[in-house]
Order: structure tokens, then C-alpha cells, then sequence
């Protein structure tokens, strides 16, 4: 099964590229792009939602220890794999039986835009809330948030538009 | 018409509860993902509650031995291009350090004198501090609940509580301890808060930061009758069993006071660039568990 390499393979490598390229960029002190959080959008459509929320779970889980902050990522990923399936019905519309990767080609370049931020956007909201809303003022906060989904949503949006059909 | 009744009654109770139980399964499995999606979110919220704690297990912070040996790894490639400058810091301090030697050597000649025999061992106020040399081997400056680790661990005696320091000035708190590795809250995590005092007035406060840049930090509790000047020194208070007295910790940048406030806002310029931060100490206060069982024994009491 190619699809379920390349998922493996995309699973490793989006971790690794978090924690050892992304986590240490040092950009105007606000931005820290959670780009593996496109493992959880790239996921086929069709997949199990138990399974999607089991490696949702995985996935936060794995990029929370190497920051110390296991539970935050693990509920925002969770929300993000749990919100998607509801978020693909309501723009796209998929024939029974195909099972497509989401991107540009297979969901529409608007409704995959839509889809990307949205996602993105409830992902930074839960982490950023979590990690701080009792140390941190709210606005600062919401400046992280915003920065944070922009510069990952633009990051997503360009891999997506590099990738193959 | 009794009796029917109330056979009617003892037949339909099995059945009315197989009912029952079949629309309870019916449901438990078309909910089924919604179920899973709660359970795991409350095991998420567990762990963060968790991590409140001030000692967390090992194995789900960046102390564990995977993810340390990755940073380990990793770090071995970034120090390479961290060189330059460690190099520049460590023959500063150590020129630093040898016109101190000579200094208290020709101290110790003319102060030198019999010492009597002390019936109890003590370790004097003035040795009571040993340092642990350790390497950053990961260092967050750009989240809101940054997170240092260092290459030692219990192996070196590095236990939690002990403050942290480089050749600049205060870093921060040993949280987790494994026993090759270390995970430290730095300054810039608004976790913790380092009791401070300005070198020039000894009056005292605590530095927090705000979460925002990785330079700066905030000095709360100073009264307006204090006096302040930009620039000023602050340094630690010594007042916690942490930190001893008298390490930077950063200089006034900025500070602000209206007509109504009680209390300054002064904002600090740290004295640890966090973003190159590469070799660090860990302070072992060796009274620390006397000064520790004192202060709960008077509590108690």
C-alpha cells in the first residue's frame, strides 16, 4: 500500500522538521509555524475517524514531549482530526467510494484554501490558549495566534502547491 | 385479568430491557467517535493539569532518552556555528577569573591563621556553592513556555530546584532531571518568577516574563518611592536557597509610572542572550537540605 508508506514516511518527517528545524526558527519572537499539522490534513478522506483520531493523538503526543508541553499539543491536534471530517462535508462533495488525498487538484483550489484555514487557524487557537491563557494577556496571544496560522497556512499551502497531482 | 397482568409484567420486563440495551449499543457505537474524541481530549487535559506540577514524570518531557539523544544529536551539528562566539565568552571569564585568583591568594597569605578543630562538620556560608558545567543541547526562545535541556543529569548530581546560570547571568530552574539528562524553565517562561534587587538600592522584587520577546522581562513589586535610573543593574537577591546573592540578571530598560500607580512598570533588559545561549552552570547549594528541613521544621511549628 503506497498510501500508507508515504503516510508513515510523511508522519516522520513532518515530527523531525518540527522539532529540529521549526521550533528553533527565530522570527520577530512571535512565530513558531506547527507545520505538522498538514499530516492530520493530508490524510486520505476516507479514513477511519477513529483511526485519524488515534494518530491525531500520536502525533500531538510525540511533538509535545520534545517541547514539554505534551497535553496542549495532543488536544489541539485531537480537535483538529476530530473538526476535519465536518469541515470536508460541508465544501466539498465526494463521490461515494473515492478516497482522494486533500489538496488543490482533488478538493478545488477555494474549498481547499477554506479547509486549510480553517483547520489551521482552530489548531493555533486550542495550542496558544492552552499553553498560556492564565500567564499570558490576551492580546499577545492573539497576536501569536494570528502570526503563527499565517505564516503555517502559507507554508501548507506552498508544499501543497509544489506537490504532484 | 390479575393473574394476565401480572404475567404480562414478568414476561415484558426481560424483554422491555433487551430493548433497552440494544438501543444503548446502538448508540454507544454511532457515537462511538465522539466517545474516543472526548476520552482522548480529557487525557490531554489530564497531562496538561499534570504538567502543572512542578516535577513531571521523565519520560513525557524532552528529558527522555529519545528525544535527548535526537537534541543531542542535533545540537552537535548547530554548536559548530555557536563556537565563535563561546570561545570569546570563556577566555573573558577566564582572564576574569585568574585576576580573582590572584587577587585572593595574596588575600589568604596575610589573612592566614589557625583554624580550630570544629566538632561539627560545616560547610562555611562562604563555599557553600559548587558549580556543574553542562551544554544546552535544546533551547526555545520563540513559544510561550520555553523550555531548556541540558547534556547532564542526576549521573552529575544535578538534582530539581537547582538554579542555572552562564558566564552572563541567571538562566533559570532545574524542573525534570533523568539521569543523563536535564530539562531547566528559563526565565523566559512565564512559569517561574526570580526574586531580584538592584545592585545600587537592595530593594527587591520579582521578574517575570510576559511572553512576548526573548530580550526583555518585567520587575514587578517596586514602590514608587524607589529611585531609578535607565541602566540600572539588577541581581539576584539571594533570598531563595536557588540562587546565591549577586548574579546579574539584567539591566532597566524602560520604566514607566502613572500619577495612580502604587507600583513601577519596569522593563528589563536580560542579561542572558537565550538565542546563543550555549554552556551553562548548575549551582549545587550544598546547605540546601538543612536550609530546607530548618525553614518546614518552623513552619510547622
Amino acid at each position: 500500500m503506497p498510501t500508507v508508506l508515504q503516510n508513515i514516511i510523511r508522519f516522520i518527517l513532518l515530527v523531525l522538521f518540527q522539532v529540529l528545524v521549526l521550533d528553533n526558527i527565530q522570527f520577530l519572537g512571535y512565530i513558531n509555524p506547527y507545520l505538522y499539522i498538514l499530516f492530520i490534513l493530508a490524510l486520505p478522506v476516507r479514513t477511519p475517524r477513529w483511526f485519524s483520531l488515534l494518530l491525531a493523538f500520536g502525533l500531538g503526543i510525540s511533538i509535545g514531549i520534545c517541547s514539554n508541553t505534551p497535553g496542549q499539543h495532543a488536544f489541539a491536534t485531537v480537535l483538529v482530526a476530530f473538526a476535519r471530517d465536518g469541515i470536508i462535508k460541508l465544501f466539498t462533495s465526494i463521490e461515494e467510494g473515492n478516497n482522494p488525498t486533500p489538496s488543490f487538484y482533488t478538493f478545488g483550489v477555494s474549498a481547499y484554501i477554506k479547509y486549510v484555514v480553517i483547520l489551521v487557524f482552530l489548531h493555533n487557537v486550542a495550542l496558544f490558549f492552552l499553553e498560556s491563557f492564565s500567564f499570558v494577556s490576551g492580546w499577545i496571544i492573539l497576536t501569536k495566534v494570528v502570526l503563527s496560522s499565517l505564516v503555517t497556512i502559507l507554508m501548507i499551502l506552498g508544499v501543497q502547491s509544489f506537490s504532484k497531482k | 385479568m390479575l393473574t394476565e397482568n401480572f404475567c404480562y409484567k414478568n414476561i415484558s420486563f426481560p424483554v422491555c430491557s433487551f430493548a433497552h440495551m440494544k438501543n444503548l449499543i446502538n448508540f454507544l457505537i454511532q457515537y462511538s467517535v465522539v466517545f474516543l474524541f472526548l476520552f482522548l481530549e480529557v487525557i490531554s487535559v489530564t497531562l496538561i493539569a499534570k504538567n502543572q506540577d512542578y516535577q513531571k514524570s521523565v519520560f513525557l518531557s524532552s528529558s527522555n532518552s529519545v528525544a535527548s539523544t535526537m537534541f543531542e544529536w542535533s545540537n552537535s551539528v548547530v554548536e559548530f556555528f555557536k563556537l565563535r562566539a563561546a570561545n570569546d565568552n570563556l577566555s573573558e571569564e577566564n582572564t576574569a577569573l585568574k585576576n580573582q585568583l590572584v587577587k585572593l591568594q595574596n588575600q589568604l597569605v596575610s589573612l592566614k591563621k589557625v583554624t580550630p578543630d570544629s566538632v561539627h562538620f560545616r560547610i562555611p556560608p562562604e563555599m557553600e556553592y559548587q558549580f556543574i558545567a553542562a551544554k544546552v543541547i535544546k533551547c526555545t526562545t520563540n513559544k510561550t513556555l520555553n523550555y531548556i535541556t541540558l547534556n547532564k543529569g542526576a549521573l552529575d548530581g544535578i538534582k530539581p530546584d537547582m538554579g542555572v546560570v552562564s558566564d552572563e547571568g541567571v538562566v533559570g530552574i532545574v524542573k525534570t532531571v533523568s539521569t543523563k539528562f536535564s530539562v531547566v524553565i528559563p526565565i523566559i517562561n512565564p512559569k517561574i518568577e526570580i526574586s531580584c534587587k538592584f545592585k545600587r538600592s537592595n530593594y527587591s522584587g520579582g521578574l517575570l516574563w510576559n511572553g512576548e520577546d526573548s530580550r526583555y522581562a518585567n520587575l514587578n513589586d517596586i514602590a514608587r518611592h524607589v529611585e531609578l535610573a535607565l541602566g540600572d543593574t539588577l541581581i539576584t537577591s539571594g533570598l531563595t536557597s536557588t540562587f546565591p546573592e549577586g548574579i546579574p540578571v539584567g539591566n532597566i530598560e524602560d520604566f514607566k509610572i502613572k500619577t495612580s500607580d502604587a507600583y513601577y512598570k519596569i522593563k528589563v533588559k536580560l542579561a542572558v542572550d537565550f538565542r546563543t545561549l550555549s554552556h551553562v552552570k548548575v549551582i549545587n547549594y550544598l546547605n540546601y537540605q538543612e536550609q530546607k528541613d530548618l525553614e518546614k521544621k518552623s513552619e510547622e511549628q
